[in-house]
């Protein structure tokens, strides 16, 4: 299809196709709408050389072919498709056909850590069985994996793009998803043991990308979007997929395992082609900063006019460290653009004012803890981090969309206050994929959803204070502590209920993992090889250091209801006296072990 | 071609910035576990190691990598498929 000698990318803006802003009723709509045009997806290699070129155009006609093709399958109209979601034209291709063809494709992860497979073919099977998959599509050096992972899921079909690509086309008739229709479902909410399959509808698409594009972003035909986002996760699939295509402005495409490689290719590539626009969590304006050696005025990062900020808690150190180091290569720190969303919202939920600088909020820090108001710090106070909290504000909602602030009791709070963040509106997603108790326990009455947030508004601005109560924000993805504690509860000698996990130091953004097991041993050697197969396993489902800290059986305290109670381990840690029986020998180590964590636990126990 | 024992000795190298806690190195330590790497960091590693050997390491493959012993392997194989 691309002759790989003289390969362009697509262009900025299409010649003479008018710009239409996601006014379109599905996604399909949208796609023949784009296919008109000439821009589209570019895919960079690892090493950062122009890999594929699909102009929409292109992508359409892939997509009607594919369709053909798994309409031979002899598959259900609405049946589900897990396809392994790699950045690449194989995965699109398979994503936009199944709209052809009235299957609901379910974008899988496609990350492994290092030493990692069994925890991603678990992964996996999590999500088969939750949507209840009746063919799996992968890439075909993935395919070992994948097809072990349908084996334990009973899923019949497990096919490679390329065995796809060798079926037959059938000539029947098309019978895509209308605009009443489901669309797709989004795998990036809920544990890996339990996992959730947010059910996204066109209607909830269509509303939302129109938002991020007419509202959040404000595109323009001289756009260009750079993504380095994983496809499987929603501000990679819908921020830089749907909306873009929807917005027929094109995007240039490095996978997120090459990034998280060579974090300086997302600059490089922004500054070759001009890129106007990038989304990540903090942890990657970090990397990237952390990465750069001198060259930081090689990049031409001028036209970066909107730099967002998405998926992890924004931290404003961070962005004024990226700022500083790449001023010489123009970037322009007012690009800096705080939002907050969800899978379950689609992707967003509000957007700050564009071309303004980042909004921080100084609070007291007494009154966050003792009143539950954000009361704005003395100024004289305002540097001290023992007195004052600083929130980045994540701007006002989409048009159409609502924020509401609610006490424990459900009534609506006022400004300052800090409460459970409810959202209404549009962009909600139709309801969690056959799992009534789940979508049940969000959804209250008059169409408002929990987001299991907390959060305060200022002058209809939402500030972000904590995710839900549980959940680990690590670089960028949310870990839940019962994925930790499962997986080391499987060693030998374990039963549920023997692991805790917790996030200590939630100050400076990146949270340090603590996990404290029960452990039935004496004899020190021992121990030491209980520890260090408590941290390889937790290594190889997460990726995720953590502090293991072994405490004597029984100490873990719970709930009235029988449930662990991780807040009131975390509070025996911090206050030493989950020691108290720790073999003599151990304690000075674990001690002095748990001194950084004490100190974060410290400033965390303040909120 | 490189013996084990010089790949050994490189990648023991490239790996000494990340080992913050100086674990002592054996051809069976566990890269993530024993040197407590997070999934970053590990990256980090996987392209200097890329970049010694002017090789590519699919991250399908990194999935049943675990000690440096597993390492020098896929190295063997990956400079050999070149």
């Amino acid at each position: 299809m691309n002759n790989k000698n003289d390969l362009a990318p697509t262009i900025r803006a299409n010649k003479s196709l008018p710009h239409n802003l996601g006014k379109f009723a599905t996604l399909l709509e949208g796609l023949e709408y784009a296919a008109r045009g000439e821009t589209g997806f570019n895919f960079y290699s690892p090493r950062g050389a122009l890999q594929n070129v699909v102009p929409f155009k292109d992508l359409r006609d892939r997509a009607v072919e594919t369709a053909a093709k798994l309409n031979s399958m002899n598959l259900q109209r609405g049946d589900r498709v897990a396809i392994v979601a790699v950045t690449s034209p194989d995965f699109l291709a398979a994503f936009f056909a199944c709209q052809y063809v009235g299957l609901i494709p379910c974008p899988m992860p496609c990350s492994m850590n290092i030493g990692g497979k069994e925890a991603y073919i678990m992964r996996l099977k999590g999500m088969m069985d939750s949507a209840q998959v009746n063919v799996a599509l992968t890439p075909d050096d993935a395919f070992d994996v994948v097809s072990q992972a349908c084996e334990r899921a009973d899923v019949a079909q497990c096919l490679t793009f390329s065995q796809l690509d060798e079926l037959p086309q059938s000539k029947q008739t098309f019978q895509p998803f209308g605009p009443e229709e489901v669309a797709y479902i989004q795998y990036s909410s809920g544990s890996t043991s339990r996992p959730k399959g947010v059910l996204i509808t066109q209607k909830s698409i269509m509303s939302n990308a129109g938002g991020i594009l007419r509202h959040g972003l404000k595109l323009t035909q001289e756009d260009r979007a750079f993504s380095w986002l994983p496809l499987y996760h929603d501000m990679g699939l819908v921020g830089f997929c749907l909306a873009p295509m929807l917005g027929q402005v094109s995007v240039d495409y490095l996978a997120t395992s090459a990034f998280a490689r060579r974090p300086l290719l997302w600059l490089k590539i922004m500054s070759d082609n001009g890129c106007t626009i990038s989304y990540s969590p903090s942890f990657g304006y970090d990397l990237a900063c952390r990465r750069v050696k001198q060259a930081a005025g090689d990049f031409d990062l001028s036209k970066w006019r909107v730099a967002g900020i998405g998926g992890d808690m924004v931290r404003a150190d961070v962005l004024n460290a990226f700022s500083e180091t790449f001023a010489e290569s123009s970037f322009d720190s007012d690009a800096f653009l705080p939002s907050y969303g969800m899978a379950e919202a689609t992707l967003a939920v509000t957007f700050a004012a564009l071309d303004e600088p980042i909004l921080v909020d100084h609070v007291d820090r007494a009154h966050c803890k003792i009143s539950r108001r954000a009361v704005p710090a003395v100024k004289s106070n305002s540097a001290d981090p023992q007195n004052v909290r600083s929130f980045v504000a994540c701007g006002r909602p989409l048009a159409g969309h609502q924020v509401e602030i609610r006490g424990d009791t459900g009534e609506v709070l006022s400004d300052r206050e800090i409460g459970h963040v409810f959202i209404k509106g549009p962009s909600l997603m139709g309801g969690y994929y056959d799992n009534d108790a789940a979508s049940c326990e969000v959804f209250h009455s008059n169409g408002w959803m929990a987001t299991g947030d907390m959060g305060y508004q200022i002058d209809e601005q939402l500030v972000i204070t904590g995710r839900s109560k549980d959940l680990i924000l690590h670089n960028g993805r949310n870990i839940w502590p019962q994925d930790i504690e499962w997986a080391v509860e499987r060693l030998d000698g374990l039963r549920a209920g023997d692991a805790a996990a917790f996030a200590l130091d939630k100050e400076c953004g990146s949270e340090q993992i603590a996990v404290l097991v029960q452990c039935r041993l004496g004899d020190e050697g021992q121990r030491e090889d209980f520890r260090r197969s408590v941290s390889s396993i937790v290594h190889q489902h997460s990726g995720v250091e953590c502090e293991v800290v072994l405490v004597p059986p029984r100490s873990l305290p719970f709930t009235s209801s029988g449930k662990l109670s991780r807040a009131g381990a975390k509070a025996l840690l911090i206050s030493g006296e989950i020691f108290a029986g720790v073999a003599a020998s151990l304690v000075p180590s674990t001690r002095m072990r748990t001194g950084s964590l004490a100190e974060g636990a410290a400033a965390e126990a303040a909120e | 071609m490189a013996t084990d024992d010089e790949i050994f000795a490189k990648l023991c190298r490239l790996i000494q910035p990340f080992n913050t806690a100086d674990v002592k190195l054996e051809k069976n330590t566990d890269i993530a576990a024993d040197l407590n790497i997070d999934s970053v960091s590990v990256m980090d590693f996987v392209m200097e190691v890329e970049d010694e050997f002017d090789i590519d390491i699919p991250l399908n493959i990194l999935g049943e990598t675990r000690t440096l012993s597993d390492l020098i392997d896929v190295v063997k194989a990956r400079v050999k498929g070149a």
